[in-house]
C-alpha cells in the first residue's frame, strides 16, 4: 500500500500547451514512481508548462524532492516550465532545507503562477 | 444544606501522590476549610495533589481563587494541584471564571497520574516498533511517530520535522537493508519533554557494509539540490532536522541513532 496522493488536472485558460496539476497527499518514496510517470505523460502529451497546486499537498520527503527537481530539469529541457503554487510552510521548510528554493519556481498562488507563464 | 466535604485519599502503588475527593458546594464559606486542609498537604511535603471534583454542586470564584493560590504553592514547590471528573456544567462555570487557563483538567485519575509522570517526574516513555523492510509500512510509522510526538505537546512544525526525519532514516533502512535477511526492522523511541530519540536498526549485508560506511562519512552537512539524481539527499536532510546522528555498522546490522529536541 502506498502513500495516499491524488493528481487533479485543470486546463489553463488561454495557455494551450500548460496543464495545472493539484497535488492533494503525501508525496513520499512510496508514491514518486507513479507521480512521476503521470508528469513525464503530460510532458510527452505536449504539455511542457505545469502549474503545480501545492495547496493540499501535506507532506513531501527527500525523494519525492528530488522528483520536483526532475519535473523542474526535464520542463526546461522543453523550454517549458514546472511551476509550483500554495505551498504550506512544512513543505516549504524541506525544499529550503534541500537548498531548492532558487532551483524551483516557487509562487505565492495560482494566479502568480499562471501570470509568470511565458 | 451540607456544606463542602474534603476527604484524602490515598493514590494507589504512589504514595507520593495526595487525592482529595471533593464533595459539595465549592462556596466562599469553605475557603477556611481548604485552607486548613491544604495545610495539611504542605506538612506532608506532597507536591502534587489530584483535586477529583465529580462530586462538585458549585463553584464559586472566591474558593476557585483559594484553590489557585494553593496551586501557585505547589508550582513554586515544582509540584500542581490538577483537577480531575469536573461535570461539563462546573467545567463551564470554571471557564467563565478563567480558572481553565490555571488549572490542567483530566478526564480520569490515571490520565492524571500519566500527567504527573510526564510533568513533574519528567519520564520518558518507551515505544517499540518492529515491521517488514519494505516501503510500504513507512508511511504509518512515520504518521504515527508524528502524532505520539503532537499529543505530548510537541509543535506542529517539530511533529512535521520528526515525521520526516523517520521517513527517512527507515527509507533508508528499506533501501540500504539486506536483500538475503528479511530480518523486521526495530524503531525505538524515547520521548520526554525536552528530546526524541530515535533507534533505528535494520539488518545489513556483510558485503554492503564498506559501501554504507564509506556512504556516511561522505555525508555532507547540508543537503545538495543540484545533484542530477532524484535520490540520496535522505541523511543529510536527516541531520538538518536533528541535533545529532550517529550511524553504526556492527556485525551484520546498522544502527541509526537520531536525538531531536523539542522547540518551544
Amino acid at each position: 500500500m502506498e502513500s495516499q496522493i491524488e493528481l487533479e488536472y485543470d486546463d489553463v485558460k488561454g495557455h494551450s500547451n500548460t496543464k495545472m496539476v493539484r497535488f492533494v497527499g503525501d508525496l513520499d518514496a512510496t508514491n514518486v514512481e507513479t507521480v512521476l510517470e503521470k508528469i513525464c505523460n503530460l510532458f510527452d502529451d505536449g504539455f511542457i508548462n505545469i502549474v503545480a497546486d501545492f495547496k493540499k499537498l501535506r507532506y513531501v520527503n527527500s525523494t519525492g524532492l528530488g522528483i520536483l527537481l526532475h519535473f523542474s530539469k526535464s520542463a526546461r529541457e522543453k523550454s517549458g516550465s514546472f511551476k509550483i503554487a500554495n505551498v504550506n510552510e512544512n513543505v516549504y521548510e524541506i525544499i529550503e532545507i534541500i537548498g531548492a528554493t532558487t532551483l524551483l519556481e516557487i509562487y505565492d498562488d495560482i494566479d502568480e503562477a499562471v501570470a509568470a507563464l511565458k | 444544606m451540607p456544606g463542602l466535604k474534603i476527604q484524602k485519599q490515598p493514590v494507589e502503588l504512589r504514595p507520593d501522590l495526595t487525592m482529595w475527593k471533593i464533595d459539595g458546594p465549592l462556596d466562599p464559606e469553605s475557603i477556611g476549610y481548604i485552607h486548613r486542609e491544604f495545610d495539611s498537604v504542605l506538612e506532608t511535603k506532597q507536591n502534587f495533589l489530584i483535586a477529583e471534583m465529580s462530586g462538585v454542586t458549585h463553584v464559586s470564584s472566591a474558593a476557585i481563587g483559594q484553590l489557585m493560590g494553593c496551586r501557585q504553592l505547589l508550582v513554586e514547590r515544582g509540584g500542581d494541584l490538577v483537577i480531575t471528573g469536573v461535570s461539563l456544567d462546573i467545567k463551564s462555570k470554571l471557564s467563565a471564571m478563567g480558572a481553565t487557563k490555571i488549572f490542567k483538567f483530566y478526564n480520569e485519575m490515571r490520565t492524571a497520574i500519566n500527567a504527573y509522570h510526564w510533568e513533574v517526574e519528567r519520564k520518558s516513555e518507551k515505544v517499540w516498533l518492529s515491521f517488514p523492510p519494505q516501503l510500504q509500512f513507512v508511511p504509518p510509522v512515520r504518521q504515527m511517530v508524528s502524532r505520539i510526538a503532537r499529543q505530548k505537546g510537541y509543535t506542529q512544525r517539530d511533529s512535521f520535522r520528526i515525521e520526516t526525519i523517520v521517513d527517512e532514516v527507515c527509507n533508508n533502512a528499506v533501501e540500504h537493508g539486506s536483500e538475503k535477511v528479511l530480518k523486521n526492522i526495530e524503531l525505538n523511541i524515547n520521548i520526554d519533554r525536552e528530546k526524541i530519540e530515535l533507534e533505528v536498526i535494520n539488518a545489513s549485508d556483510p558485503d554492503k557494509i564498506e559501501n554504507l560506511k564509506a556512504l556516511s562519512t561522505a555525508m555532507p552537512k547540508a543537503p545538495d539540490a543540484k545533484m542530477g539524481q532524484k535520490r540520496g539527499r535522505g541523511l543529510a536532510l536527516i541531520k538538518m532536522l536533528s541535533n545529532s546522528l550517529d550511524i553504526n555498522f556492527s556485525g551484520e546490522g546498522t544502527s541509526v541513532h537520531v536525538t531531536k529536541l523539542r522547540e518551544e
